[in-house]
């Protein structure tokens, strides 16, 4: 009997043990990204500003594989703040209608936010990674052509290629389509993302449908038309941030203030082509960047 | 060696995850055990129960764990945080072993002890703390120490869903196709998984009857 | 003391027992021979409850049993088995001291107890510590009889006690049970299959055969009845029955 209750006794003490290993991490920040380039170019700018400005330590925790996940672990507390896109947080978190406006959307994602799910926003970084339809530098150039109002007018003379998802979505190709009065020369080609940089480069299609901060975009001389009439939804970057961590550590709030509006979207654009195409260090990337903005000494 | 010099680097980060991964492991054995183990004596005392209790247990066991972690996301309250989700799952699955073992526990204690018990003048509740269970706990802890070893490898998986812990290094690794970073939570994971296996082995040896 | 009155017992239909009238007087012991089968092992549990009877009354000094609260039926009476039924996880003593425990005697008076009847049975005192499976199976089946008298029950039901011995410690069990009982005088019902056993040890054999009494008989009586089934019996024995129903110094 003694054997029996020295032996619960031990598995009780084990369990309290395993029990109270909750995660809780004390003067140190945990900056989480997702897993593509540009989320984890972000996250590390995050991660130098603190560094550099605080005397907190940070801790990366990157290549979260998405939106879900990173959700969760902000409200687990096991990060403490990640780049998000607000388009994004407005339909697949806050699961709510998308509008156009740059403002509305980003008032109500921080309001939400801050009354529901105990976190906030930092100020936007400054660009805006939404749909990008693209045609050749030499074409803009020659045509005269910004917008896409103005390139309306030339379609019935171009090849057009998309992504599969954006043909399929109700608010990509089809309303595209119908904003603008687009009139292609025949259907539009269905390719991967990747490759449709390159074949509007290599003049196989002359009207391709990327991202915004695509960097490729600068490097193969392409041009991202703009969105004069506002069909895509913002997708503004900005920092998450658990209220929380805000409360413990206030140095931060003034860290996220200095980053907002420093990126354009050409300056994001060549960050995600050195990193991408140049395979160069993310951190050097970074560490330029912040140099030749001024946010470091 | 560069996995040494990753681990020594990162340890902050190795011990945070694998404080999850026991926080998971800890909460769903803690649960398992609470559901598991009177259910188990229940069906040992009224076999007809037995059959439909077990054929349930064993059914959740067949379901696919990531194809369960997505049954549950929609679900209010649970889907909402992943841990929630995953200590549920992992609950469900370390059901079957503590269930079945608890069952087979008591069953296995003489016949003949138990009625000299009962002719005693035993109690039906003093014949079970003070006869059946001491008798069949090494059996019981036998079904707990199969459940936490499940247990540890089924969390690695939760990570997918969100839940953090060790699994998270393993998918993270994969996106960044980084061996190391893979590694930084595979080998926890096993060695979490060994010592468990080892140590509460060692209890039900002390704890098996002559 | 014991009294049995028309007692039936089935079970799935089958009917194991079948129209019992019986009595045990008070301080004999009353011996329930028969084969298997034959249902002596059911009307001895009938006694402590542990199994219900289908139809009829079973009386315990007086009382009908199923008119008591069944529990302390059972802790005022002993119950010793074959393989004595030992708990494994328990030393000697706390196997010995179980009922007092659980009637709540203070430790002291446990203890005392305990090593009072290690030396009613004849065991040693040192044995209290030890466990079942480092004893003997004579030593065993004493710490039996030890435990079923330790709370000092009117009424001791033994179910074989003494059958899984080998012939020697037998013997020895049988002999000193005897001796014991002059000591502490207890309404004892015993049930063998094993006539000699039977002679040895009964002040009165009640014989059954397929469920149903046949016929209760002094020792003595048993040698010269004339019922065919107690005959039978008795050849089936052989020789050297006498010494036996006169408690046989053997």
């Amino acid at each position: 009997m003694i054997r029996l209750r020295a032996s619960l006794g031990f598995l009780v003490v084990c369990s309290v043990a395993l029990l109270s290993c909750s995660s809780s991490h004390s003067d140190r920040i945990v900056v989480g990204s997702k897993n593509f380039t540009e989320s984890f170019i972000l996250g590390e700018l995050i991660a130098q500003q603190i560094e550099s400005h605080t005397s907190l330590k940070v801790e990366r925790r990157f290549y979260l594989a998405g939106t879900y996940i990173c959700q969760q672990a902000m409200l687990a507390g096991r990060i403490d703040i990640y780049p998000e896109y607000t388009g994004t947080a407005l339909t697949a978190i806050l699961k709510q209608g998308i509008s156009r406006d740059k403002q509305d959307v980003y008032q109500r994602v921080k309001s939400e936010y801050e009354r529901r799910l105990g976190l906030t926003l930092g100020p936007a970084f400054g660009f805006n990674d939404t749909f990008a339809m693209e045609i050749r530098g030499e074409d803009a150039r020659r045509l005269n052509v910004r917008t896409l109002s103005q390139a309306a007018r030339f379609t019935p003379q171009w090849h057009a290629g998309f992504g599969y998802e954006f043909m399929e979505r109700p608010d990509g190709y089809r309303g595209l389509v119908a904003t603008y009065g687009l009139h292609f020369a025949e259907q539009p080609r269905i390719m991967d993302l990747g490759l449709l940089a390159r074949a509007l480069k290599d003049r196989r299609i002359d009207f391709a449908g990327g991202n915004a901060t695509d960097g490729l975009i600068p490097a193969l001389d392409l041009v991202a038309l703009e969105d004069d009439r506002h069909y895509f939804p913002p997708y503004e970057a900005v920092p998450v941030i658990r209220q929380q961590t805000l409360q413990l550590y206030p140095e931060i709030a003034r860290v996220l203030a200095d980053l907002g509006g420093k990126i354009s979207n050409v300056e994001m654009q060549k960050m995600n082509y050195a990193v991408d195409a140049q395979h160069r260090d993310t951190q050097d990337v970074v560490r330029e960047f912040l140099k030749s903005k001024g946010l470091v000494p | 060696m560069n996995l040494l010099r990753f681990f020594v680097q990162n340890h902050t980060q190795v011990l945070e995850l694998t404080g999850e991964h026991l926080w998971l492991v800890g909460w769903s054995t803690v649960f398992a055990m609470l559901i598991g183990i009177p259910l188990g004596i229940l069906i040992a005392h009224r076999t007809q129960l037995g059959r439909p209790v077990l054929a349930t247990a064993n059914i959740i066991q067949t379901i696919p764990s990531l194809a369960l972690f997505g049954f549950l996301l929609p679900v209010p309250w649970l889907g909402d945080r992943a841990e929630r989700l995953a200590i549920l799952a992992l609950t469900l699955y370390a059901l079957l072993p503590i269930i079945r073992n608890t069952y087979d526990g008591i069953r296995g204690v003489d016949t003949t002890v138990v009625e000299a018990g009962r002719g005693m003048g035993l109690t039906e509740s003093q014949l079970l703390f003070q006869v059946e269970l001491p008798l069949a706990l090494s059996v019981i802890i036998s079904g707990v120490r199969i459940a936490v070893v499940i247990s540890v490898g089924l969390a690695t998986i939760a990570a997918a869903i969100g839940a953090g812990g060790l699994g998270e290094f393993i998918f993270r690794g994969l996106a960044m196709v980084d061996n190391r970073v893979i590694l930084a939570g595979a080998i926890p994971a096993a060695v979490l998984a060994l010592l468990a296996d080892f140590g509460i082995g060692r209890i039900e040896k002390r704890l098996r009857p002559r | 003391m014991i009294e049995f009155r028309d007692v039936s017992y089935s079970v799935n239909g089958i009917q194991v027992l079948g129209g019992l009238n019986l009595r045990v007087a008070h301080g004999e012991i009353l011996v329930l021979l028969g084969r298997s089968g034959s249902g002596k092992t059911t009307t001895l549990k009938l006694v402590n409850r542990l199994v219900s009877p289908t139809s009829g009354q079973v009386l315990v000094n007086g009382k009908a049993n199923d008119q008591v609260d069944v529990i302390q039926l059972r802790r005022d009476i002993g119950y010793v088995i074959q393989e004595a039924g030992l708990f494994p996880h328990f030393t000697v003593e706390r196997n010995i001291g179980l009922v007092p425990k659980i009637e709540g005697w203070p430790e002291e008076r446990i203890r005392a107890r305990v090593q009072e009847m290690l030396q009613l049975v004849g065991l040693s005192a040192d044995l209290a510590s030890r466990y079942p499976h480092q004893l003997s199976g004579g030593q065993r089946q004493r710490v039996g009889v030890a435990r079923a008298l330790a709370a000092d029950p009117a009424i001791l039901l033994m179910d074989e006690p003494f059958g899984a011995l080998d012939p020697l410690t037998r013997d020895e069990l049988q002999r000193e049970f005897l001796l014991l009982q002059q000591r502490v005088h207890k309404t004892v019902v015993f049930v063998t299959h094993d006539l000699r056993e039977a002679l040895r040890l009964a002040s009165r054999i009640a014989l059954m055969e397929a469920g149903k009494l046949v016929t209760v008989l002094t020792p003595a009586e048993f040698l010269t009845s004339s019922d065919p089934w107690a005959s039978a019996y008795v050849r089936a024995f052989g020789d050297g029955l006498e010494s036996a129903a006169n408690r046989g110094t053997s």
